[in-house]
């Protein structure tokens, strides 16, 4: 510290002070720094674990059953045939090489790209915007350390669980039989992909007043970097579109292609960028963000609050209407390339038949892929309701229920108020999704009738009445986990149908993933038992809850 | 001999949009000072002690801890201070113990046999996990967090919200302590008892305005001297005699303040055949009311 010549400025040895403590510990700044650098990786520890291991191991798991699974000619031929057809490329990036053990991994990172930077952008939000609307900040930033250095202790605690997952799947996929190079290559690129989401999280949390205004913002930009995956992978479209996108860039890490430098270098720009931007940004007014002041919050509530059932809806739909958008625009898209994609797949018979094992049923006619149109709306619908967990359990965990539960208002009200809510809100997305995919089918000349866009629509309700009704159970016995658990079967559930298949899981795994219970509507007519089932899950899931919420303690976070 | 003082406002202006949270702020404190920061509910006090960690950008002018402005410096300012938040909020997985040594290590550093004894002094039980403290309890955290990195100058928003008057005594023994060390300590608080106990002077804002700032015995001069007197021959004329307010007459009783001298009231009293006199000084509510009166009625006396 440099000297001043005013008074005391070093600590023990002030005036009065006969002599220093013998115990005294002294921090430098650059100790301080360390320390909250190892704070914030204790912070990181769980999740990082769960999602690193959760990714790596499905990943390998293809690896390893690749050689088993693909070997006959004609699969091997009709795996061939799948390069090219923009349906599969919009869903899970460019294909190289699918009959290639590198290929068919590969390929399947298009959608664990996806869980990875979502992985990224919540840890990043977290550590900081979270955690100073918990007030925890405050107490740091009053440390021996810059705002600057608190945000680089933070990403560096980040950059930290990043460089272990590219070990991990660098040091997992060579063991397992994948050639080395692609290998690192591909672990290398993931974790600099999650790295940028992560930092794009904490620039977040230095523009938004809020974690999920932070999370919003990215999620925007996530979508709109995955629309752009889409429209490189239309057939119109020139190559050079997928380098628009960073999902496109993890496109080319196939050997054939020998891009990865190229991959590398443009996540590494990617990365310097963001992180020059957070560390600029960092310094500024604890609780307030770039975008708009803390003094513009209030007007959230334009309208007095008529009771608990308003600030229900109210609560419900501030998440509605990102989720609406988000639905509008996958639905519009593959609505608008349903003709382009039924016409391609068409002339490929065996395409075909692929993909009816795959469960994409009648994927040559535009109800063909419609349906699949409506296997991704389920998932999102299922997203959405874990969501809405999410958000009653936040209700008790900042202890907010507290204002509302002291007035004459039951608990079994008040719970069931947010779960109809929730419910009514899913059909709404679901009737969005119905209405834009009709709309747009029309418009390209391959018109589905009105009834059987409602029909698909409402095929996937179901799955959300059910993440609803597991994520209340767990919410009534165990409210902490509730937010994690929910989420994590939902992307468990869509996992084993995506990729439980390859990974041989038995069918009895298999049958228990909702996504793949579901009828592909309208290329199919619904199915009904698992429909009742899922109603039946959702229906008891929300009784347990709810009578096990009206008899346990409030928990705080 | 002009030492620099250990803080210093200096025309510390904060605006929120539209509020002016703080309104060209000047004040010293120096070294070894107790000062209190005393005003009605949104005068100010968080906002002026956040600007002079650093934690908010001041709008104009600048606050400094030793000559240092924490928001240009923040490494050099926070090495001289500790802090106490307003509302404290600990990390619910963290247990005491970690959370003390958390806040100690970035802080600065601490001093560990000062520790373990607040620890025992404020009975704080340390081997509990965040989320399961009490309010009190979350208090205690960032109080001994605070003493015990004997940092030169402590800054402290309503350290005392919440804990009970046992520890209340024991936090005032401290403040003592730190005191007799030489620490400098600004601090805002709502109890005023606290603040006439442990203070040497008092900064009280309103509406972002310093509107007062000096010893308890200087604010006390100021202001009227409360009379009250019983009489038994004909009610006083007092109302039209320099500095005298706040009358009310009673059946043979007569209450009123006076402000300056009291030789004219005397001699308007005797006439009225005075039974029992009593002359005091007002007491710190008293003293204090006026303040924040005027803060919900800004028009008024
Ligand atoms: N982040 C912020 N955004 C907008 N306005 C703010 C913000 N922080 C404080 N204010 C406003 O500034 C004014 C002063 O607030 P401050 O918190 O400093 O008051 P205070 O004296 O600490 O009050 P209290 O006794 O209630 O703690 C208030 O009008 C408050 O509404
Ligand atoms: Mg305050």
């Amino acid at each position: 510290m440099t000297s001043t010549t005013t008074p005391p400025t070093t600590r023990p040895g002030s005036p009065g002070e006969a002599a220093f403590p013998t115990d005294y510990t002294a921090r430098t700044p650059t100790q301080v720094w360390f320390r909250l650098y190892r704070h914030h990786l204790r912070l990181l520890r769980n999740a990082a674990i769960a999602w690193i291991c959760g990714l790596t191991l499905v990943s390998v798991g293809v690896v390893t059953t690749y050689e088993d699974r693909y070997t006959t000619p004609e699969e091997l031929a009709l795996f061939a045939e799948m390069e090219g057809i923009p349906a599969f490329e919009a869903m899970l990036g460019r294909f190289v090489q699918l009959t290639t053990v590198e290929g068919a991994t590969l390929s399947r990172w298009g959608m664990f790209s996806i869980l990875a930077a979502v992985w990224g952008m919540l840890a990043g939000a977290r550590l900081l915007r979270r955690a100073e609307e918990r007030g925890h900040l405050e107490l740091l930033r009053a440390g021996v350390v810059s705002p600057r250095g608190l945000t680089a202790s933070a990403m560096a605690a980040l950059a930290t669980t990043h460089a272990l997952f590219a070990v991990a799947v660098g040091t997992s996929h060579t063991a397992a039989g994948m050639d080395p190079a692609t290998s690192w290559a591909l672990g290398g690129s993931m974790a600099l992909l999650t790295a940028s989401f992560a930092t794009a999280g904490v620039l977040a949390s230095h523009l938004a007043t809020s974690y999920r205004r932070a999370v919003g913002l990215v999620g925007g930009l996530l979508g709109v970097l995955l629309g752009l995956r889409l429209l490189a992978a239309a057939s119109v479209t020139p190559e050079w579109v997928w380098w628009t996108t960073p999902f496109g860039w993890v496109g080319y890490l196939h050997p054939a292609d020998a891009a990865w430098p190229a991959v590398f270098g443009a996540l590494s720009a990617l990365l310097v960028v963001l992180v020059g931007m957070a560390v600029a940004l960092a310094r500024r007014d604890l609780d307030a963000g770039w975008i708009g002041g803390a003094a513009d919050e209030p007007s959230f509530a334009p309208r007095p609050l008529a009771g608990h059932r308003s600030l229900a809806v109210r609560l419900t739909g501030a998440g509605l209407r990102t989720w609406a958008a988000i639905i509008g625009l996958v639905t519009l898209a593959f609505g608008l390339l349903a003709r382009d994609f039924s016409e391609a797949v068409a002339d490929l018979p065996t395409m075909v038949e692929l993909g009816d094992q795959l469960g994409w049923v009648g994927i040559d006619t535009a109800e063909g892929i419609v349906a699949f149109t409506f296997s991704i709306v389920a998932l999102l619908l299922a997203v959405f309701a874990a969501g809405q967990v999410a958000s009653i359990r936040e209700e008790e965990a900042t202890w907010r229920i507290e204002h509302l539960l002291v007035r004459p208002l039951g608990r079994v009200r008040w719970l069931v108020t947010r779960v109809l809510v929730a419910a009514v809100g899913a059909v709404l997305l679901a009737a969005v999704a119905a209405a834009i995919v009709w709309g747009s089918t029309a418009i390209v000349g391959t018109p589905i009738t009105i009834g059987d866009a409602l029909a698909a629509g409402a095929n996937t309700v179901p799955v959300a009445w059910a993440a609803l009704g597991v994520g209340i159970a767990v919410f009534g016995f165990a409210p902490r986990l509730a937010t994690p658990i929910t989420y994590g079967l939902v992307v468990t559930a869509y996992l084993v149908d995506f990729v439980g298949g390859v990974l041989e899981l038995p069918d009895a795994v298999l049958d228990l993933s909702p996504f793949r219970q579901l009828a592909a509507v309208p290329a199919q007519s619904p199915d009904v038992l698992p429909l009742l089932t899922m109603l039946a899950v959702g229906a008891i899931g929300v009784a347990i809850g709810v009578a096990r919420f009206r008899h346990r303690d409030l928990q705080e976070a | 001999m002009a030492t620099t003082p250990v803080i210093r406002f200096d025309d510390t202006t904060k605006r929120f949009g539209d509020v002016t949270a703080l309104d060209a702020l000047r004040l010293d404190v120096r070294q070894g000072e107790i000062v209190g920061l005393l005003g009605p509910n949104g005068a100010g006090k968080t906002t002026a002690l956040r600007t002079l960690l650093g934690l908010v950008k001041p709008t104009s002018g600048s606050a400094q801890i030793l000559g240092v402005d924490a928001w240009r410096d923040p490494v050099r300012a926070h090495g001289h201070l500790a802090y106490i938040p307003g509302d404290v909020s600990v990390w619910p997985e963290l247990t005491g113990e970690r959370i003390l040594d958390l806040l100690g290590a970035t802080w600065g550093g601490y001093d560990q046999a000062y520790r373990v004894d607040l620890v025992e002094r404020f009975n704080f039980d340390p081997s509990k996990k965040g989320r399961s403290y009490s309010k009190g309890n979350r208090q205690k955290i960032s109080i001994i967090a605070a003493l015990m990195t004997r940092a030169p100058v402590l800054v402290m928003d309503e350290p005392t919200s919440g804990l009970d008057p046992l520890m209340e005594a024991t936090f005032q023994d401290a403040l003592r302590e730190a005191k007799a060390r030489g620490q400098t300590i600004l601090m805002s608080s709502h109890i005023l008892s606290e603040v006439e106990a442990v203070c040497d002077r008092v900064a009280v804002l309103r509406q972002g305005r310093l509107v007062e700032n000096g010893t308890l015995e200087d604010l006390r001069h100021l202001q009227a001297t409360v009379v009250e007197a019983t009489y038994t021959g004909t009610p006083p004329r007092v109302d039209a005699l320099p500095g005298i307010e706040d009358v009310t007459v009673g059946a043979g009783v007569i209450r009123l303040q006076v402000r300056g001298s009291t030789d004219p009231l005397i001699k308007a009293l005797a006439a009225a055949e005075v039974h029992t006199l009593q002359v005091r000084e007002p007491s710190l509510e008293e003293l204090f009311h006026a303040y924040y009166d005027e803060a919900t009625e800004p028009a008024g006396t």
